[in-house]
């Protein structure tokens, strides 16, 4: 049997057989260096409606009565290029929950109520993921229930207006983290207000409280980006895959296509650059590094390198955290994000870190130029990877590594749903995952080498910092 | 026969990415009372807890019966700290000790997990680890044995994490305005026993702490017979060994056990605030708590479970708190409450397991709002608990807070390491049938009029604690707010947005939708509510966290 495949016409007792190879594969998966044939143990089958909606049903038949109905849409922040209109693809996440809820009975609410279904979604640069879970017998119910807020959501500018005020108070919960505006000054230095990657997920706090007079540009969002042809159905758990195509296609089968417009290219960053933030409450400094990075394009050897990266450059053996944290001490907390460098467009790889607040009082902004100068030697310096006396040893580490973390993370029919659409989204393949592990088995450590040389150069850097001021920001 | 399909399904979950024809056959018997198998003294020994998984990832996570309500006085932050120099503190031959930097390369190869880390709770301390089945011989010998046995407890290395434990809470005073509050209800309501500090301490306890007491505490509390071992698999080649290295930890070393004085919960005297003003706090956070005597082992735990699902499950739309305040008002992103304290609120969908703990309390959360409706909506989540006492639930309700705590038993067990840590909380408990075993006809069986004996039994307003984070700004307003006890609206009829118009007299004034009429009815009701508040305390954000009170004097 080869991997996934797009329909199936196989009976139960073949998935049977099915499962129990994928399961020797799982098996073989902790012992072997090499690749395998097949990495994720179940099958996934697709079928892509006439209106354009990929339909996803992974069959997870051991965990016995649990349903996922989830929904990707292929745009977020992205896809906000009005001015003043930041944020706009997270509040309209919140209202596809409020779906006729001025109809009590009949309203999105009551009716996942009624399943008692847990109910929840996120939002991110590219895509917006929704996620109910419940019971299997409730599977035709809840498929309807999606398909009816997304083909055709009703909501009134009232309780749009209302929604807005919750998202001020998510705004609001986060606001005393100075992380967040950080990001905001980081990837305004690094795209501008051209790009939509130019301004954070939840938009600046002036746009979010002028969400409640956005409602018409609300209504253009949802025409405009929430698409069957900009969407992804991915069904996982105790279902059958025939039947979940047959009622996704009865349900969805009225959406209506439309144009999805193509969004602006990512200028050159034209770095180094640098920006700070004065921060008025006494916090602890903190710096972040970061470097435009090539879009993320599964099976590619820069994408599986992006993998590889968090551990490499701060993972506890890296010889920059070790110098950083145990050697000068010069941070406390030390952190890459590695899926927020996984983008359609060409995104930033981010350094972060937490520095010592009493270093910080005898050295002052002194040390950030030579927190900046050791990141450099650890980052700029891969490009000499190969070079390492044991290169070779550390690569195969890595690749273990990556294989372990990326089967621990699938977990459950919710965490193998998500993780699969996370990656699905960029070529709609539904081997995506044995391709993200083949790709990082095949590196070598001259490939660590060039991607460094190639990407970590000072044209792609950018740097913030934060400190504590009296009246500053906040 | 839905619940026991759920049954068998709750079984069978224990698969993870495997598949039946692999599965290794189910134990009849509850796993969580068998005792572990090595060959050591009875009463010396740890209690095993296992599943079926036969995943090629095992998790295994070790729970000792010991966290920071264990820290001497004046040592607050003590157990976290061994917590984390035993992992990072170097350990082994003391010739070639397994340094930090040691241990992050012998683990790299097995992924993220099989780094050892420590979730330091009031009464447990649990070192969670994921080990690649085929490791597991390497595991032991390089890491877990060595740890267990010969930890080195490098003076440099205390110094090192004492250092970096300062900063989480300076960060935990400064940053995070949520889990501020959400520490400072526990301390509060919890205040003159073992819980008023968190698992990472304070200034003045940390400062304390000296080499001397790190090995002492170890010596002490990390012993076999204090141990709840748990193991994703029953497999005795792997459990086997794993148990013999949890009970070699301490051998031959002389050491009291004994157990920490809690301390007893003074009982609240009428409504109490505590103000805390952090200077620039972006807004108000808010919450309300009194110790409850129900824990898992209470029979009115199940009624008061489906009581609390109505009023506030975690982080889910359809409790009441949560459509009152955001879904018909939109105050703010969320409001809930709680039967059990748990930390990772601020980051978690669903409650983090492996914080058993004897004493509980009461608690709802009003995420943060803006500092003018702190004071209103202190009025609204106490009318609304004060009507849940006088009125109960009815029939409906009942049954729809039924059928929402069903599906969340699918969450609370959704991947092995949360059913492995919940049945490790049943050990610590003794429940029988566990938690996630009894969950569904647990809940099932609840009856309306139990739901509401056990809300009269339990809950009540009389004698609570409020504590308000707010701006420096706010402060004497609020303040003046509570002590003259006024009334006040919260959201306006200009800020609901209601059509104006103009009356025949030629005064001007708000139609109000006849869907909204219940809305603006309840915030009458809710302005009008008197707090009678007794005693009001105002303090600065510096005198958390700063010595073993939850406020420093």
């Amino acid at each position: 049997m080869k991997g996934a495949r797009f329909t199936t016409q196989q009976n139960g007792a073949d998935m049977r057989n099915a499962m129990k190879f994928a399961v020797g594969v799982v098996i073989l998966l902790a012992t072997a260096a090499t690749a395998p044939a097949q990495f994720f143990p179940y099958e996934v089958q697709k079928k892509t409606l006439s209106n354009g909606l990929d339909v996803i049903v992974i069959e997870t038949p051991e965990f016995a009565d649990v349903i996922n109905v989830n929904t990707l849409i292929l745009s977020g922040s992205r896809n906000e290029v009005e001015k003043g209109r930041s944020g706009l693809a997270h509040l309209f996440e919140h209202i596809a929950f409020r779906h006729r809820f001025e109809e009590p009975a009949n309203s999105y609410d009551t009716r996942i109520d009624a399943m008692g279904a847990f109910d929840n979604a996120w939002t991110w640069f590219d895509v917006t993921y929704y996620h109910p879970v419940t019971f299997a017998t409730n599977l035709e119910g809840l498929i309807n229930l999606q398909a009816e807020r997304f083909v055709d959501m009703k909501f009134s500018e009232s309780i749009y207006r209302t929604e807005a005020g919750a998202v001020l108070g998510e705004y609001r919960r986060i606001a005393s983290d100075p992380s967040l505006r950080m990001d905001e000054v980081l990837i305004d230095l690094a795209y501008g207000p051209q790009h939509g990657y130019g301004h954070t997920t939840i938009g600046y706090l002036a746009d979010v409280e002028d969400m409640p007079n956005s409602f018409r540009s609300g209504e253009a969002f949802y025409e405009t980006w929430y698409r069957p042809n900009n969407s992804v159905v991915i069904v996982s758990g105790d279902v059958e895959a025939e039947n979940v195509f047959r009622l996704v296609e009865k349900a969805y089968g009225s959406w209506r296509q439309g144009a999805v417009p193509e969004m602006p290219d990512v200028a050159p960053l034209k770095g180094p650059k640098y920006g700070h933030v004065d921060w008025s409450s006494q916090v602890p400094p903190r710096i972040t590094q970061a470097y435009m990075i090539p879009p993320f394009v599964p099976g590619s050897t820069e994408a599986a390198i992006l993998g590889l990266l968090p551990e490499l450059i701060a993972g506890q053996t890296s010889p920059i955290f070790q110098e950083l944290r145990y050697d000068k001490k010069l941070a406390t907390d030390m952190f890459v994000g590695r899926q927020s460098a996984e983008g359609f467009d060409a995104r930033l790889l981010e350094t972060s870190l937490r520095l010592d607040d009493a270093k910080f009082g005898e050295q002052g902004s002194a040390m950030f130029k030579e927190v900046e100068s050791i990141l450099d030697r650890g980052v700029a310096g891969l490009a000499k990877f190969s070079q390492r006396p044991n290169a070779a040893a550390t690569l195969d580490a890595l690749k273990s590594r990556y294989r372990y973390d990326l089967l621990a993370s699938l977990n459950s029919p919710h965490n193998m749903a998500e993780v699969f659409a996370w990656y699905y989204r960029f070529d709609r393949d539904p081997q995506v995952l044995d391709k993200l592990v083949a790709a990082v088995d095949k590196l070598t450590p001259a490939d660590i080498d060039r991607y460094a040389a190639r990407h970590f150069v000072p044209a792609n850097k950018v740097v913030v910092t934060m400190s504590y001021k009296a009246g500053g920001a906040q | 026969m839905k619940r026991y399909n759920l049954m068998a399904g709750l079984a069978v979950l224990l698969l993870v990415t495997s598949l039946a024809g692999c599965a290794i056959p189910l134990s009849r018997q509850p796993a969580s009372q068998q005792p572990a198998p090595a060959a050591t003294q009875s009463g010396n020994m740890s209690r095993l807890v296992t599943l079926d998984s036969p995943s090629p990832l095992v998790a295994v996570k070790i729970m000792l019966r010991a966290g920071s309500a264990a820290d001497p006085v004046g040592k607050e932050g003590l157990a976290n700290l061994v917590a984390a120099s035993l992992i990072q503190g170097s350990f082994g031959n003391p010739a070639q000790p397994v340094t930090k930097e040691r241990l992050a390369e012998i683990t790299q190869p097995w992924g993220e997990g099989a780094m050892p880390y420590a979730q330091v709770a009031a009464e447990t301390t649990t070192f969670h680890m994921t080990i690649p089945r085929d490791e597991l011989g390497s595991y032991l010998s390089q890491v877990l044995r060595p740890m267990l046995t010969t930890p080195q407890f490098a003076a440099s290395e205390i110094d090192r994490l004492r250092n970096e434990t300062s900063a989480v809470i300076s960060v935990a005073r400064s940053e995070d305005l949520e889990g501020l509050g959400l520490s400072a209800i526990e301390m509060s309501v919890l205040e003159g026993t073992r819980y008023q500090h968190q698992p990472f301490g304070t200034d003045d306890g940390l400062a304390a702490i000296t080499r001397d007491d790190v090995v002492s505490f170890f010596r002490s509390h990390y012993r076999p017979g204090n141990v709840i071992l748990g193991v994703s698999t029953s497999d005795p080649a792997v459990v086997s060994p794993i148990s013999v290295v949890v009970n070699e930890m301490n051998e031959g070393v002389a050491a009291s056990l004994s157990a920490p004085r809690m301390g007893t919960v003074t009982p609240i005297a009428g409504r109490q605030v505590t103000i805390i003003e952090q200077p620039n706090a972006p807004a108000a956070s808010l919450h309300l708590g009194f110790p409850i005597t129900v824990d898992r082992l209470h029979p009115d735990y199940w009624p008061l479970y489906v009581a609390n699902t109505w009023l506030g499950t975690h982080r889910d739309s359809t409790g009441h708190l949560y459509q009152m305040i955001r879904q018909e008002r939109g105050y703010n992103y969320g409001n809930y409450s709680y039967i059990e304290h748990w930390n990772g609120r601020t980051g978690s969908l669903f409650q983090i397991f492996n914080q058993p703990r004897s004493q509980q309390y009461f608690s709802i959360w009003v995420r943060p709002v803006q500092h003018e409706y702190a004071y209103p909506l202190m009025k609204a989540i106490t009318w609304e608990l004060d009507n849940l006492v006088a009125n109960g639930l009815s029939d409906q309700q009942v049954a729809s807070a039924k059928n929402k705590a069903k599906v969340l038993y699918v969450n609370l067990g959704e991947t092995v390491s949360r059913l492995l840590a919940a049945k490790m909380d049943d050990a610590f408990y003794g429940s029988d049938p566990g938690f996630l075993e009894g969950y569904l006809e647990n809940v099932d069986r609840v009856t309306t009029a139990q739901v509401n004996s056990a809300i009269r039994r339990h809950l009540q307003t009389a004698n609570l604690k409020y504590v308000v984070i707010t701006n420096s700004a706010s402060v004497p307003g609020l303040t003046a707010q509570i002590r003259g006890n006024q009334a006040s609206q919260g959201k306006s009829f200009a800020d609901y947005e209601f059509p104006e118009v103009k009356r025949a007299d030629g005064s001007t004034g708000w139609e109000i939708p006849e869907a909204r009429r219940a809305m603006v009815e309840r915030d009458a009701l809710w302005a009008s509510y008197p707090l009678n508040i007794g005693t009001v305390r105002v303090t600065p954000v510096g005198s958390l966290f700063k010595t073993g009170t939850f406020i420093a004097r």
